[in-house]
């Protein structure tokens, strides 16, 4: 790693914790963490079910809609945020790369929304801890990797869409819009195109794959059960084609080219700019 | 390259949507000079300037110290540069934002040459500074790593009357002490009465005045320059 992404994402980790809105969206995910573990916990319980896979299940889509929505508003208003305040032309003119710059947001705003996620969680775990198992481990493991992962390819194509676009305002529009198409847009295209067109699991496949949110939330329920049951159909074709450790690693690397690519558009597309 | 050109532009062509952001504007300037840049409103200032600081893409070229600008990260390492308007983030202290762009440069915080004072102490928030005290730290971020030439967009814009008594004494004494070029833009050439070497004056994009101030005759002159003249510095 060069001097200059490391410098610009201690200072882009530094101003976005101390932002006021990512403190309150802090403050928002663990209680929304705490609040569903307890209400998942108590229905467990009255259903006579034990460990916290039920818990922790409760909090894949949690896991996958916020970190998100955080993640594509934090990456959309990064660079084009700064381009807006003039402090974009003062680092570009720098003796430093302009790829340097962006991949430097996206590590300082991947890490302070991974801080968000963590102290969440951190929260969650520590009500869970009482009756967690051995054998829960994994589940959380992956719950929280998945959630991770989701929250790094937000971000990434929220910078992406901020090196695109010309004002803060565009960048906000694309990254709500972008986050309405792959939280519910997709979902609700699929469900109504199932009825005419036969996907088939291949072509399911496909679909998930196109949507890092829904990579992320199958990567995450595969966490709770890894016979991929609670997926129905496509989990079933998905452990069958390529077993617990293929399906796992498939959609882990699904998320990695999702973070990498818009990265690569921001390589391409930040020095192309006029600042 | 002309012998003793520090700074030498070549037909340098910016065109935007709405028309022209600069047109065919070459000249030279030798080390150890301070141009006024001078011109109206949408005259094309910041654009040159924003072209030479490798912010923008042009035709053209232009070479500073035998060496072509482009976009790799050397063409930088010479250029102090100072945009119109810096908004730094409020919650950010000066030390942090003077490090932020010391450590981008790859050097000591010690190497800005500014009077003790100039600038407010390192832990004080961006938050609580005035106009003018946020536009020195900019300021002092340009002359980070001492630079052999200064883009300077309207430095002292929201400079207070001893901010600007300072600053044009420093200018000079980078001048005279470091050989530091200079291209300082202001709607006002006439703030920069005796202490520029050199006048440019662009209208619409294009260079229609270029007046060496040490001597007696405009070296270029396009256009009747009579209106701009009058604001002669």
């Amino acid at each position: 790693m060069s001097a200059p992404v490391t410098v610009v994402a201690s200072w882009e980790y530094r101003s976005s914790v101390r932002a006021r809105w990512v403190l309150t969206m802090a403050a928002i995910f663990g209680l929304l963490c705490v609040t569903v573990t307890l209400l998942a916990f108590r229905t467990v319980r009255e259903l006579g079910l034990t460990g916290i896979g039920p818990a922790s299940a409760t909090l894949v889509n949690l896991g996958v809609l916020l970190p998100s929505l955080m993640g594509l508003l934090l990456g959309a208003g990064s660079l084009v945020g700064a381009r807006e305040q003039g402090m974009l032309s003062m680092m570009c003119a720098q003796p430093v790369r302009r790829s340097s710059i962006a991949f430097g947001a996206f590590l300082g705003l991947t890490g302070s929304l991974w801080t968000t996620l963590g102290i969440g969680y951190g929260v969650a775990l520590m009500i869970m801890a009482g009756v967690a198992r051995g054998s829960d481990v994994p589940a959380l493991a992956t719950l929280i990797g998945a959630t991770f992962g989701v929250a790094a390819a937000s971000v990434a194509i929220g910078i992406g869409v901020s090196s695109l676009v010309s004002s803060r305002v565009q960048a906000v529009a694309a990254g709500v819009g972008l986050w309405i198409v792959l939280a519910l847009g997709m979902d609700l295209a699929l469900a109504a195109l199932a009825p005419t067109v036969h996907l088939g699991p291949v072509g399911l496949l496909g679909t998930i794959l196109l949507n890092p949110l829904e990579s992320g939330r199958i990567l995450a329920l595969l966490g709770t059960n890894f016979e991929g049951t609670a997926l129905g159909p496509f989990g079933a074709y998905l452990i069958s084609g390529f077993g617990t450790v293929g399906s796992v690693l498939l959609l882990a690397a699904d998320l990695l080219a999702w973070t990498v690519l818009p990265l690569l558009v921001a390589r391409w597309a930040l020095p192309r700019k006029d600042l | 390259m002309a012998k003793g050109a520090f700074l030498r532009v070549e037909r340098l062509t910016k065109t935007y949507r709405s028309g022209w952001g600069l047109n065919d504007v070459s000249f030279e300037l030798p080390g150890g000079t301070i141009a006024a840049l001078g011109g109206p409103n949408g005259s094309g200032k910041s654009t040159l300037l924003r072209c030479l600081a490798g912010l923008a893409s042009y035709r053209g070229s232009a070479w500073i110290d035998g060496r072509k600008v482009d976009a790799s990260p050397a063409s930088r390492e010479t250029i102090g540069y100072l945009p119109q308007s810096v908004a730094m983030p409020d919650h950010a202290t000066i030390g942090e934002v003077l490090d932020l762009f010391a450590d981008l440069r790859g050097v000591d915080r010690s190497t800005i040459p500014l009077p003790g004072g100039f600038v407010n102490d390192d832990d004080v928030r961006i938050g609580t500074l005035s106009g003018g005290q946020r536009h020195r730290v900019a300021l002092a971020v340009a002359l980070l790593g001492r630079p052999h030439l200064l883009l300077l967009d309207e430095p002292v814009a929201n400079l207070d009357e001893e901010g600007r008594i300072a600053f044009w004494s420093l200018l000079r004494r980078l001048r005279d002490r470091d050989g530091v070029t200079s291209i300082v833009s202001s709607p006002s050439p006439s703030d920069l009465r005796g202490v520029a070497d050199r006048a440019l004056f662009l209208d619409d994009g294009r260079l229609v005045l270029e007046e060496d101030l040490t001597g007696p005759a405009p070296l270029v002159s396009e256009d009747d320059p009579d209106d701009l003249m009058e604001a002669r510095p």
